[in-house]
């Protein structure tokens, strides 16, 4: 018998959220770790901007200080783009999945959930965030490696794979647009010079920083930087690589399982390959790639739409506001 | 050392309660002897480190239920207690046939009140207290349950009294819970103090959801040889939610919510993937209430519209099938003796406890005279709620409920206090007697399979009586023994 429509969607955001969580951790603990001109004035609104929470962020702190940063990013309950947000998010829809996935899954996850309940002042301390960030990251790779090599290779795990590759193409593009608005916005954005420190912090965010030396012994600059994180083949977290692997997943949900009702889905990830493509070609992609960006995360949006109009039961109108989080 | 606590609670003379490890008043069991002086060996430090680490484990592996406030979300474990309440084979064969008994008594009742309702023609059982039961629903006449089970997952509540029989105190033929933590009581159980299980001849409880699944796919629609089965929960709120997914992992069944079931040309599907998936058995843990919003509640959100059409067309199985509380209800429990006898012409094997009902002029005469002696319960409740015990109650109390049975006496019944047995339970840093009370399992599809143990309930606070984990109740591992044989 197919498998539960709702164990799939459970699946799909377990990885999503997971994902999410990861990825924020290590912005944050890259940031504060290597970032060699540190000085407590620098300026963390171009991390606000990353989910455009500016409108949000600004209701309940005065300044994007590293401290103001931490609280609304790590440990704020109420706001849906925190990392206790985020996990709490993951181990609700693990806990609506425990007869179906290992236990070994749950256990993590509840462990992390856990240690994860209260963040003490000692957890947020900017002297000890990257450390605590450190273990975040950690938990959410666990996870994903347990579901890797115990998860049931049904069509659950094809939606869950899915999830995370919808998901790390988003957090891609979203941190290379912020990085190119950060240089756009001159100076550097709020005094921070565009130097060697500057790329090797947008590498290290998305885990580029060893293979993209390896593949450009000539260094980055603007124009490789981007195409290594958006088009290159081989990086795992690049939106190329993830677009490829979540088209994998809808092919085999199709001719694996028979489930005809990807079609929709399948034609938008063939139209997003097809935007990546065109950067490719792109000679002058460094001034294009804000529009690149938009437009690869709105089709993200849109992917997700599909899938959950043609598995989830979200009806066509709710698309937008389920695509970016669950209700 | 446990030692001395050990032997305590028996060889005292003054102690008036039967005890579960170490017999009547220094009459020793001969059969648990070798779990005795394993006990003894342990040293108090360890038991208290090792309980600890147990509860640890129970938390993370989140077999829990979740109390909900406005605006935070709590886990919290049922308590254990790692001291083993411990069966001979002799005992639980006492029990295992007693249950067997009384649940085929219970269904072959629930099929004639439900059909042609002899037994109250006869007038063994008063015809008011069944068609008048709020849990009686008429909308079950005439449907005809697979193999004639209404009741196919069943809870007996059992204790022990001063001399040491077993009576039944409780039928639960609704949905009764706690069966996961039998299974989950052992694994604890064997991580934590495999040196105490070491070469012991304990009766396996992990079969169970082999048990179950077996049962139920016996009882589906006929004609349907590989049926499709589900358990239906209430949802992550439920505070039985961990059982729920227990239940379902054991069985390798989905676990659906109302909201993934639909009801179609009186046929049952699942959404799944794919689209429409029938489903030919519900184990149920919604009540009936709750089930079916076309039935019954209709402002329901948890259940399937038209699940009793489905029922009646044949076409699905519920389990437990709906209207059993009838037969589970504290004042039908005064006659199930008298059932049993109508229907298999036998003695019943377990006893029940004397029960006065506060509807008959002579129960309610007896219970206003002798309140400061009784235990006096409400008809309708569960959990434990709304009991009030006379020896242990003040004046006021006595006088308070006294006036609540007046008022409606209909809705009590009263039974004499027993002397639950003791067993030596973890209570700080020192090993006490505590009260328990055991609930053997029995799932039923053509024929009864019984759990060998059950769930022991213990009550943690000193000198309660109260079991339920909602009063301040714990868990034990509960050991029957293979063979009694030296």
């Amino acid at each position: 018998m197919s498998l539960l429509a709702r164990y799939a969607e459970h699946l799909f955001w377990l990885a999503r959220y997971l994902e999410r969580t990861a990825s924020l951790a290590r912005i944050i603990e890259t940031h504060v770790a290597f970032d060699r001109v540190r000085d407590d004035d620098v300026s963390w609104a171009w991390l606000v901007a990353l989910h455009r929470d500016e409108e949000e962020f600004a209701k309940h702190y005065a300044d994007p200080s590293l401290k103001n940063v931490i609280k609304f990013y790590i440990a704020d309950i109420d706001n849906p783009g925190s990392v206790r947000f985020a996990i709490r998010a993951a181990r609700e829809n693990a806990r609506a999945l425990r007869a179906v996935i290992p236990t070994e899954m749950w256990i993590q996850l509840n462990e992390f959930y856990n240690r994860f309940l209260v963040f003490s002042d000692r957890d947020l301390d900017p002297i000890r965030i990257a450390r605590t960030c450190d273990q975040i990251k950690s938990g959410c790779y666990a996870q994903l490696g347990i579901a890797d090599s115990t998860l049931y290779r049904d069509e659950g795990w094809r939606f869950f794979r899915l999830g995370l590759m919808i998901e790390r193409a988003d957090q891609t593009s979203r941190l290379l647009d912020v990085k190119f608005a950060q240089i756009a916005t001159g100076a550097g954005g709020h005094g921070r010079a565009v130097d060697e420190t500057f790329w090797s912090l947008v590498l290290r965010s998305a885990v580029a920083y060893q293979a993209f030396h390896r593949f450009e012994p000539r260094g980055a600059d603007p124009n490789r930087v981007a195409r290594f994180l958006l088009i290159n083949s081989s990086h795992p977290r690049s939106a190329s690589s993830c677009i490829i692997e979540a088209q994998r997943m809808l092919g085999e949900l199709r001719s694996g399982f028979g489930l005809r009702g990807v079609s929709r889905a399948q034609e938008e990830a063939e139209e997003l390959l097809e935007l990546l493509q065109t950067a490719a070609a792109d000679t002058d992609l460094v001034r294009r790639l804000h529009t690149v960006n938009d437009s690869l995360q709105r089709r993200l949006m849109n992917l997700t739409g599909s899938v959950g109009v043609a598995f989830f039961g979200y009806t066509p109108v709710q698309q937008q506001s389920q695509s970016q989080s669950q209700s | 050392m446990v030692n001395d606590t050990l032997q305590g609670p028996a060889d005292g003379p003054s102690d008036p309660y039967y005890c579960e490890l170490n017999g009547d008043r220094g009459k020793r069991i001969p059969q648990l002897e070798r779990v005795r002086e394993r006990l003894k060996n342990l040293d108090i430090s360890t038991l208290v480190a090792r309980a600890r680490e147990a509860e640890n484990e129970l938390f993370n592996l989140g077999i829990t239920f979740t109390v909900y406030s406005d605006k935070d979300a709590i886990d919290r474990i049922l308590p254990f207690d790692v001291i083993p309440r411990v069966l001979t084979a002799g005992e639980w064969q006492i029990i295992e046939s007693g249950v067997v008994q009384r649940v085929k008594a219970l269904n072959l009742f629930l099929w004639d009140i439900y059909h042609d309702g002899k037994i109250l023609a006869d007038g063994v059982v008063p015809k008011a207290l069944v068609l008048g039961n709020s849990n009686y629903r008429p909308e079950m006449r005439g449907l005809d349950p697979p193999c004639g089970t209404y009741i196919h997952i069943n809870g007996t509540d059992i204790v022990r009294d001063r001399e040491g029989r077993f009576r039944v105190l409780e039928d639960n033929g609704r949905a009764p819970s706690g069966v996961s933590y039998v299974v989950e009581n052992r694994h604890l159980m064997q991580r934590a103090f495999p040196d105490l299980l070491a070469g012991l001849k304990v009766r396996p409880v992990s079969n169970y959801g082999e048990q179950l699944m077996a049962r139920l796919r016996e009882v589906a629609p006929g004609g349907i040889s590989d049926p499709s089965i589900v358990l239906l929960s209430p949802g992550v709120y439920n505070s039985a939610y961990f059982e729920h997914i227990f239940l379902a992992r054991e069985m390798g069944v989905p676990l659906v919510e109302g909201r993934d079931l639909v009801v179609e040309d009186d046929r049952v599907y699942m959404r799944t993937l794919a689209g429409l998936a029938r489903v030919d058995v519900i184990y149920r843990r919604i009540n009936d209430d709750f089930l079916d919003p076309e039935a019954f509640n209709p402002t329901s959100m948890l259940g399937v519209a038209g699940l009793m059409r489905a029922a009646h067309a044949g076409r699905v199985t519920l389990a437990n099938a709906v209207g059993t509380g009838v037969a589970d209800d504290k004042a039908v429990y005064a006659y199930v003796p008298q059932i049993i006898r109508y229907y298999l012409a036998e003695e019943p094997i377990i006893d029940n406890v004397e029960t006065h009902i506060c509807g008959t002029k002579e129960g309610l005469d007896y219970t206003l005279a002798n309140l400061e002696r009784l235990v006096v319960k409400p008809v309708g409740e569960s959990g434990g709620y709304g009991i009030v015990v006379g020896p242990k109650a003040s004046r006021t109390e006595i006088e308070a409920c006294r006036k609540q049975i007046l008022a409606d006496p209909d809705n009590f019944i009263s039974q004499p206090m027993i002397d639950l047995s003791v067993c030596p339970t973890l209570a700080g840093d020192k090993v006490q007697p505590r009260h328990v009370d055991l609930r053997p399992y029995a799932v039923t599809g053509k024929e009864t399979w019984v759990l060998p143990g059950g769930l022991t309930r213990v009550a943690l606070k000193e000198g309660s009586i109260i079991v339920n984990s909602s009063q301040g109740g714990g868990t034990k591992d509960t050991w029957v023994l293979v063979e009694d044989g030296a």
